[in-house]
């Protein structure tokens, strides 16, 4: 069993640190406190990164500022045997500058510092270089699916190695080329109404987001936060499979009776719903919902973050920061829908 | 009790070949697939040497019957490979080739249990043009939006052929297919699925060229791994996918070899090059061995990572001596292939599979020197040899070390003891 202790987030809302305001920001009520999108886009407000020297800061890319960023509260706290980033647009921007460069000077001599940063693995390596860390390390670049590929992996390499401790996350970075590409495939809203909430929209396509949310975990139960129960990732354009899917999901991973006072079969105390307000995704999400008891309530988040691929580690995250829910333990499920094919469940056990 | 992983079916394409019998045919007789040829579009093609695929686009999409719009020439490497492991495998029974989803797929590969990890470093970034024009925004974007990103290979193969179990893509630069073998042999061995189609690829792209040639490690002629006199290395393209199963369902099937062992460490001491102790590669092959539970004197030969460039190789020699003190028969297929990046773990790993299945060890071509501080010599003539256990090794930038161990099947055993 794969156990968070300790996490760390660098989001578009820098208030949300906890306690009652992340509750309240959560449930969507919460507008007027919640930092909007600017500019079209939700871009997470970055820290100071007191402890990345000024000239390597310069050097990074963003994606691996955030992600280094993220890192390096987690990696005082505990010994680290491995390092584990999901993301899906990390490196692109290095990438493109690079490839621009090619274009635009036909192949002259150039310098390698954009091709360097902008191979993905750029973040998890530059978090072991600047850690000393020379455990495990790996990248996951499966557009919607990498976070969740990267905890699977560190819940493999818990019960391959007991008691050791690893760094998992999800990081991704909204930047100019990678935005226009997206936009011109239709993943994006073309316009943005101020005021309006991401899901009182009826169209096609999201708000772009970013951030970076990172767990340090491990097999030991003591002091944990959480555990991850189950993790499933798969492919599908059809609602009524993921439907079907979530059933057998919960069937397995929360059977009836599993928790106190609960009788049906597949029923968590709370659902993160990653809906973004594309009105194309709408009918998978629908399918979700009504597999769930209607009593569960449902915390939308993407009002929060925006739409990127790794959306789904900033949910675990602020499922950890709400208030505390009555009783304790209490299940709570993700649903994810990245573009319309790639679908993830997580659910997820809090003990605090 | 973990169930222990086989290889059951392998596919490969590369410059020294476009199948198993034609890459084991030139590996054999010594033959480089280093020449002049690569990219059209390049202005470094004729000026520096390649390890080009023979194959035009057009010849690709002939041989995989793919024609549909937005796929890049790294997903038809790609599905050229994947077609023959799972054809190899009895995954794949016959396939029509009118576009879209595939025919003659099998319940086993479309199951929940068969996963499928993909590894690539350029992805869709060889459409150099196409990706220039889409970024410079405007309504109208090209057909390949959706086509840039490393996934898009893998969501491609899984929608045509219909999987409907775990997939992802794994990114670790020059080491990503070694650790898509290890992600898969894991998840068999944990009991996460029964079944991974796993491998890496990457076409040769003027964005990849461009890369290594401001780095200043691309050889103006053809590479020479392990040679005091070597230059750097040379770009190659290619794709090798291969299926894993549990020893629990192997009956009656052509069985390759094990996944015995497999490491993945980083080094932490630079963004593109290995530490001069080579502690990095020193940690990877001795974890490998320590998972394996084997040790270093069980190692029959090593396909070294050798790239050819002064870093690694001085780098890896350092840790092959450091854990082998005398290292077994090693040599560098990057030699005869160039160096495949994101699918160069995996083509290595068939080669190494090669190895122990036919007994027989493949040589490095155009070495002459040995480095003075290390004095070491890889294998320079091919040569039958009886073979338990072999190592191969992939590091990539950023640090990213992988070795994994194969060892001679169960039922081929007795004819090499």
């Amino acid at each position: 069993m794969l156990y968070i202790h300790h996490t760390t987030c660098i989001s578009p809302q820098p208030r949300l640190v906890g306690g009652e305001e992340a509750s309240a920001l959560a449930g969507g009520e919460g507008r007027g406190t919640a930092a909007g999108p600017v500019n079209g886009v939700y871009k997470v407000v970055e820290p100071g990164y007191p402890g990345i020297p000024p000239n390597t800061l310069r050097r990074m890319s963003k994606a691996v500022r955030l992600g280094v960023g993220a890192a390096m509260p987690l990696i005082r706290q505990e010994r680290i045997d491995g390092i584990l980033i999901g993301t899906g647009n990390g490196g692109m921007e290095e990438s493109v500058k690079f490839l621009r460069q090619i274009v635009d000077y036909s192949e002259g001599m150039l310098a390698p510092g954009n091709f360097v940063q902008g191979i993905p693995n750029a973040i998890a390596s530059q978090i072991g270089l600047s850690g000393h860390l020379r455990g495990y390390n790996s990248t996951y670049i499966h557009r919607g699916l990498g976070f969740e590929h990267a905890l699977i992996d560190a819940s493999m390499l818990i019960s391959e190695h007991p008691g050791t401790h690893y760094l998992v996350g999800g990081v991704d970075e909204v930047s100019g080329y990678h935005y226009r590409i997206e936009l011109a495939d239709g993943w994006y809203k073309t316009t943005v109404t101020p005021g309006l909430s991401l899901y009182d929209y009826d169209s096609p396509g999201s708000i772009a987001g970013e951030g970076a949310a990172l767990f340090l975990v491990s097999g030991e139960s003591a002091d944990a936060v959480a555990a991850i129960k189950g993790i499933e990732t798969f492919h599908s354009t059809d609602q009524h499979i993921v439907a079907t899917r979530l059933r057998a999901f919960l069937a397995r991973h929360l059977p009836a009776g599993s928790q106190p006072g609960q009788q049906l079969s597949g029923s968590p105390a709370l659902y993160l719903s990653g809906e973004n307000g594309d009105n194309r995704a709408l009918p998978f999400y629908s399918a979700c919902a009504a597999v769930l008891d209607p009593a569960v309530p449902v915390v939308r988040y993407k009002h929060l973050c925006g739409e990127y691929p790794t959306a789904s580690a900033f949910a675990v995250w602020l499922a950890l920061q709400l208030a505390p829910p009555q009783p304790l333990p209490q299940h709570i499920l993700f649903y994810n829908n990245h573009k319309l094919t790639q679908h993830s469940f997580i659910l997820l056990e809090r003990f605090r | 009790m973990a169930s222990r992983v086989f290889v059951t079916g392998m596919g490969v394409i590369s410059a020294i070949g476009d199948s198993l019998a034609a890459n084991r045919k030139a590996l054999v007789r010594k033959e480089s697939g280093i020449g002049y040829s690569g990219p059209a579009n390049s202005r470094y093609v004729g000026v520096i040497p390649f390890g080009s695929v023979t194959f035009s686009n057009a010849e690709l999409m002939e041989h995989t019957g793919i024609y549909d719009a937005g796929v890049s020439r790294t997903t038809l490497l790609a599905a050229h490979a994947f077609r023959q492991a799972i054809q190899d495998a009895g995954l794949l029974l016959s396939e029509a080739t009118s576009g879209g989803a595939a025919s003659g797929c099998t319940t086993l590969l479309t199951a929940t249990d068969t996963a499928l990890i993909g590894a690539t470093t350029v992805g869709g970034m060889c459409l150099t043009d196409e990706l220039y024009r889409d970024t410079n925004g405007g309504a109208q974007g090209s057909g390949y939006l959706a086509s840039y990103d490393g996934a898009s290979v893998q969501q491609y193969l899984q929608n045509r052929y219909g999987l409907s179990g775990l997939v992802t893509t794994i990114n670790t630069a020059c080491s990503s297919s070694a650790n898509a073998i290890q992600y898969g042999g894991r998840l068999i061995r944990n009991g996460l699925v029964r079944r991974a189609i796993v491998g890496g690829v990457d076409s040769l792209a003027k964005y990849t060229i461009n890369g290594f040639n401001a780095l200043q490690i691309l050889a103006p002629a053809a590479c020479k791994p392990f040679d005091e006199h070597r230059q750097g290395l040379n770009l190659g393209e290619g794709a090798g996918f291969l299926v894993l199963e549990r020893e629990e369902d192997l009956a009656g099937k052509k069985v390759y070899a094990e996944l015995r062992g497999s490491c993945n460490v980083n080094d932490a001491y630079h963004a593109s090059s290995l530490s001069p102790d080579g502690e990095g590669p020193f940690l990877a092959m001795q974890g490998a061995l320590r998972s394996a539970g084997l040790d270093a004197s069980a190692i029959g030969y090593i396909n070294a990572h050798g790239t050819g460039t002064e870093n690694n190789d001085a780098s890896e020699s350092q840790a092959m001596i450091r854990i082998f003190g005398t290292p077994p028969a090693f040599a560098s297929t990057k030699s005869s292939t160039g160096h495949t990046l994101g699918a160069s773990g995996a083509i290595e790993a068939i080669y190494s599979i090669l190895d122990l299945f036919y007994q027989e060890a493949y040589p490095s071509v155009n070495f002459s020197t040995p480095i003075p501080e290390t004095g070491l010599r890889p294998l320079t003539e091919f040569k039958p040899m009886k073979l338990e256990h072999v190592l191969s090794n992939s590091f990539g930038f950023g640090g990213n070390c992988t070795s994994l161990v194969f060892s001679v099947a169960p039922a081929r055993l007795a004819k090499v003891i």
